[in-house]
């Protein structure tokens, strides 16, 4: 137990219950500081509760007893963290814990279910989760809500089997068992009609995948709600799609518009997306000096939060930008003092795929147990673009752009260039020797690239080291079946032993 | 029923892909086209010295390679068709123009590219971005995408005439094609049908197998036989509910025949490989744009789930409504094939919105890629033509 990485047997704290046996000691200075930050989410968490909506909105739905487990979510996913990346992973899940609380809060208000205000209610637009948010950038007098995020995306992640119920109620209703559990389980919800009843109009995408879009458009029935849908081409990448995905833009700005009587405003929009470049430029130093050999940014403080400012924010809040101005202080000075991420390098590794939901921490794992550095994952190579800030035409093939990049789509769909070459380019790049290849079993896009992935990792001397799951339920794979496949490639394969043995296996199987 | 005379000939079109007519189309010197799904107009490769040829793999047996490049967890029908080009099943194709419709077999083509399956020199593969909506936007995308990647590469590679007059002819046959194709199906809306619904699947399958002009005459003569052919006098003992079939693809006649089999004829047919809409004529004009016409055509009529505008969502299920009414029909069979992820989730909807919204007793079922023979699917069919009558009874 002490200050330096990898002092403390980390598996000793699983006992097979709901929560973790004791807190961390992370030496004094980190321990102080990680508590300050608990408390703080602690003050954050009862200031959302002493507002009677949000209370009304707790006992309204069933998924909200997964923000109980919102501080277990943040020691998840800070274990074994020191100094900087400590510090990092604070800023960064701390400032996603405050924009949800924001963001329900806001919901609650306006929930018809519970007797919000129907004035707000109506300036809203509901969004697709899978889908870019930026057109909103245009229409800073609406807002922009995207209703599956409580219920499905960020629930699964607070706690592994929190959206289970959903599942099955897709299921009842004969969705079949081999689809995808996200929209699966947003389906449950329209169904169970758990949703915040907000909005005045909605607007749907063909992101992330086929079997999202089909969810969707079961989904928009219950809604009841006037909808548009942005066809985004397949075959994003071929030059001939262009005008036609710049139309769909066009077409989906003028539906906003005369659903809502606003007008998009273009000072607005490219006020937000400077916002959204100065945010890429931050993401893209992030990358430049995850190359080197004191990489700071990575694995789990890159990938949620990625995902929640390129998507969801998208540019209109200006606090992740100076969050995110803040993280490269902190990377710099870390770098320049050569701090490590780990006790010992012993891979550098890309993760490929789309990460479990119910085990986004298991980057951290990889480094406290193998020493392996999760340099990057492939839902945060999304598009490091610098986008237009003045000019109109140019505004519509960006966002365009931009939607056909959406951070699974833009792997998952454009064929292998996109989906299988690049990782390739990206181990050269970041100077990788290990792949982490997440197999979303019921992923029907990336699961079809399978057998080349094994091709070319031969070909480029990579080792490929397959971790199955099931997205968002973990009946399929649990979090061990995950650290188990890790665990027999680095033995039996690479015949290495553990830095942390206690967490080569241990029980958290009933954990959040 | 007396044999139709082509039948055996039909069903032997289907046994292989490079069957009898596709050889002597090819042996005449025209350029043959593999592709796959019904989301581009299948006249765009229609024209004068090239013909397409809708990839199956009928009588498949092992998938290890498909499924080692595609995973078990994928759609059979891609795996099955991956297997067949890499065992060489496709080397007698000139090209392989295919929309990236859905992704399981966007990978399916990929796959085979990446893999090499088909070594000839001039041979290449193009996988063409379709469109997902009903509007003006995507007809004109479809035209665009039709123009650029599928006719002027054909042009440009093999000095296909693709001017509006070699158009105008490729729609003419294919018209003639439809023509005959819906006089044989409109007999099954008779009360005692002069076709089964196995007999019509053949046929209609294998208008997607081979060149137009060299079935054509084939079917022009079944359509002169279908005119005196006595209907069965016992049509009543064998067949005890009338359904229409809907769903993803069935290239194999055999699933209906299961279906019939178990005593629900089927009186008609929506589903990939199936006449509707893929048979419905195409009425040109001469003001506008002969490939705009085509392809407002292809876009307007589709009825695959991955079009994603919520009016086609819910005309999907009036058409369905409509045509069975037409046929007669007593009850709707929707079947997905197994990992389908649009008709996983239409199939699922249909279900609903039939039941619920039309009042439709339908039966849900899903398939592998090689269905033939299932004694599962006996028992769900008489069981829901069992249900079938029970609600006649009540009815009374």
């Amino acid at each position: 137990m002490g200050k330096e990485i990898n002092s403390q047997a980390l598996g000793e704290f699983y006992k097979g219950g709901r929560t973790r046996t004791h807190r961390e000691w992370r030496g004094l200075k980190d321990t102080w500081y990680d508590y300050t930050r608990w408390l703080y989410i602690w003050k954050c968490m009862m200031k959302f509760m002493s507002k009677p909506q949000n209370i009304k909105g707790f006992f309204r739905y069933r998924w909200m007893l997964n923000y109980l487990s919102t501080l277990d979510f943040l020691d998840r996913h800070t274990e074994g963290l020191r100094g900087p990346q400590l510090r990092i992973a604070h800023k960064e899940f701390d400032m996603i814990v405050e924009h949800m609380i924001d963001s329900m809060t806001n919901l609650f208000s306006a929930d018809q279910h519970i007797g919000g205000d129907p004035e707000k209610s109506k300036k809203m637009v509901l969004f697709d989760e899978n889908m870019m948010t930026q057109i909103m950038n245009g229409f800073p007098n609406l807002m922009c809500v995207v209703p599956e995020i409580p219920p499905i995306y960020t629930s699964s992640t607070m706690a592994q089997d929190g959206i289970l119920h959903y599942f099955d109620v897709a299921e009842e209703y004969g969705v079949p068992g081999d689809v995808c559990p996200m929209p699966a389980a947003e389906l449950g919800v329209a169904i169970e009609d758990d949703y915040p009843k907000v909005g005045c109009c909605m607007v749907e995408c063909n992101t992330t995948c086929d079997g999202s879009m089909m969810g969707n458009g079961i989904e928009a029935r219950r809604f009841s709600l006037p909808t548009f849908q942005v066809a985004v081409p397949i075959r994003y990448t071929d030059e001939e799609t262009k005008e036609y995905a710049a139309q769909e833009i066009r077409n989906a700005i003028k539906f906003i518009e005369d659903q809502t009587g606003e007008k998009f405003d273009w000072d607005a929009y490219f006020d937000r997306m400077k916002t959204f470049n100065g945010e890429t430029e931050c993401f893209r130093e992030w990358l430049e000096v995850s190359k080197t050999d004191y990489p700071q940014v990575i694995g789990n403080n890159v990938a949620l939060y990625r995902d929640a400012y390129y998507q969801v924010v998208g540019g209109r809040d200006r606090t992740f930008l100076e969050n995110e101005q803040a993280i490269c202080k902190l990377m710099y000075e870390a770098y320049d003092k050569k701090v490590p991420v780990v006790s010992e390098v012993r891979h550098r590794a890309i993760l490929w795929g789309v990460q479990a939901q119910y085990y986004s921490a298991f980057p951290v794992w990889l480094q406290n147990c193998w020493g392996i550095v999760p340099l990057i994952d492939m839902l945060s190579l999304t598009s490091t673009d610098f986008y237009s800030e003045n000019d109109k035409d140019q505004a519509m093939y960006d966002l365009a752009d931009l939607y056909a990049k959406e951070n699974m789509r833009n792997r998952s769909e454009g064929g292998l260039a996109v989906g299988v070459d690049d990782l390739w380019r990206f181990c050269e790049e970041f100077r990788a020797d290990m792949v982490i290849m997440y197999e979303h079993t019921r992923c029907k896009s990336m699961t079809g690239y399978h057998g080349i992935f094994e091709d070319e990792a031969r070909k480029h001397n990579v080792h490929l080291v397959w971790v199955t799951h099931g997205l968002m339920d973990p009946r399929i794979a649990s979090r061990q079946d995950m650290r188990t496949e890790v665990n027999r490639y680095m033995r039996t394969v690479l015949q290495e032993e553990p830095i942390d043995p206690s967490l080569e296996e241990f029980d958290d199987s009933n954990a959040w | 029923m007396k044999d139709l005379q082509h039948l055996i000939f039909f069903e032997n079109l289907l046994t292989e892909v490079n069957n009898d007519l596709v050889r002597e189309g090819r042996d005449r010197g025209d350029v043959c086209v593999g592709t796959t799904c019904f989301q581009l107009p299948e006249v765009v490769y229609s024209l004068p010295g090239v013909f397409p040829v809708y990839l199956r793999a009928p009588r498949t047996g092992s998938i290890d390679m498909g499924t080692y490049y595609m995973t078990s967890m994928t759609c059979e029908f891609a795996r099955a068709l991956l297997e067949r080009g890499l065992e060489g099943g496709y080397q007698f194709l000139d090209c392989l123009i295919a929309p990236a419709a859905c992704s399981q077999m966007a990978d399916c083509i990929e796959n085979m590219e990446r893999l090499n399956v088909n070594k000839k020199d001039d041979f290449f593969i193009q996988l063409v971005d379709a469109p997902m909506k009903n509007d003006d936007n995507a007809i004109r995308h479809m035209t665009n995408m039709c123009r650029r990647r599928i006719l002027e590469p054909l042009h440009e590679k093999y000095g296909i005439d693709i001017s509006d007059k070699a158009l105008k002819k490729a729609v003419k046959i294919h018209n003639d094609v439809c023509k005959a194709i819906n006089k044989i199906g409109e007999y099954r809306k008779e009360d005692n049908p002069r076709i089964t619904g196995y007999e019509f699947a053949v046929i209609c399958t294998a208008t997607f197998a081979a060149p137009k002009d060299l079935i054509l005459p084939y079917l022009k003569e079944t359509v002169k036989e279908l005119k005196t052919r006595e209907p069965d006098e016992d049509y009543a003992k064998k067949y005890r509910a009338r359904v229409l079939l809907c769903g993803s693809e069935i290239d194999d006649p055999a699933y209906i025949k299961d279906i019939e089999d178990a005593g629900a004829n089927v009186v008609f047919d929506r589903y990939c490989f199936g006449s509707y809409p893929a048979r419905i004529p195409i009425e040109l004009n001469d003001e506008e744009d002969i490939l705009f016409q085509i392809c407002r055509q292809s876009v307007t009529t589709n009825q695959c789930p991955r079009y994603m505008d919520g009016a086609t969502i819910d005309n999907r299920k009036k058409v369905i409504d409509t045509l069975a009414k037409e046929y007669k029909a007593d009850g709707i069979i929707v079947e997905q094939m197994k990992f389908c992820n649009f008709w996983g989730y239409e199939r699922a909807a249909m279900t609903n919105f039939l039941r619920d919204d039309y009042g439709w007793p339908v039966l849900s079922l899903d398939k592998p890629y090689v269905a033939g023979g299932q004694g599962q699917l006996r028992t769900r069919v008489q069981a829901f033509v069992e249900s079938i009558e029970i609600k006649k009874i009540n009815n009374k």
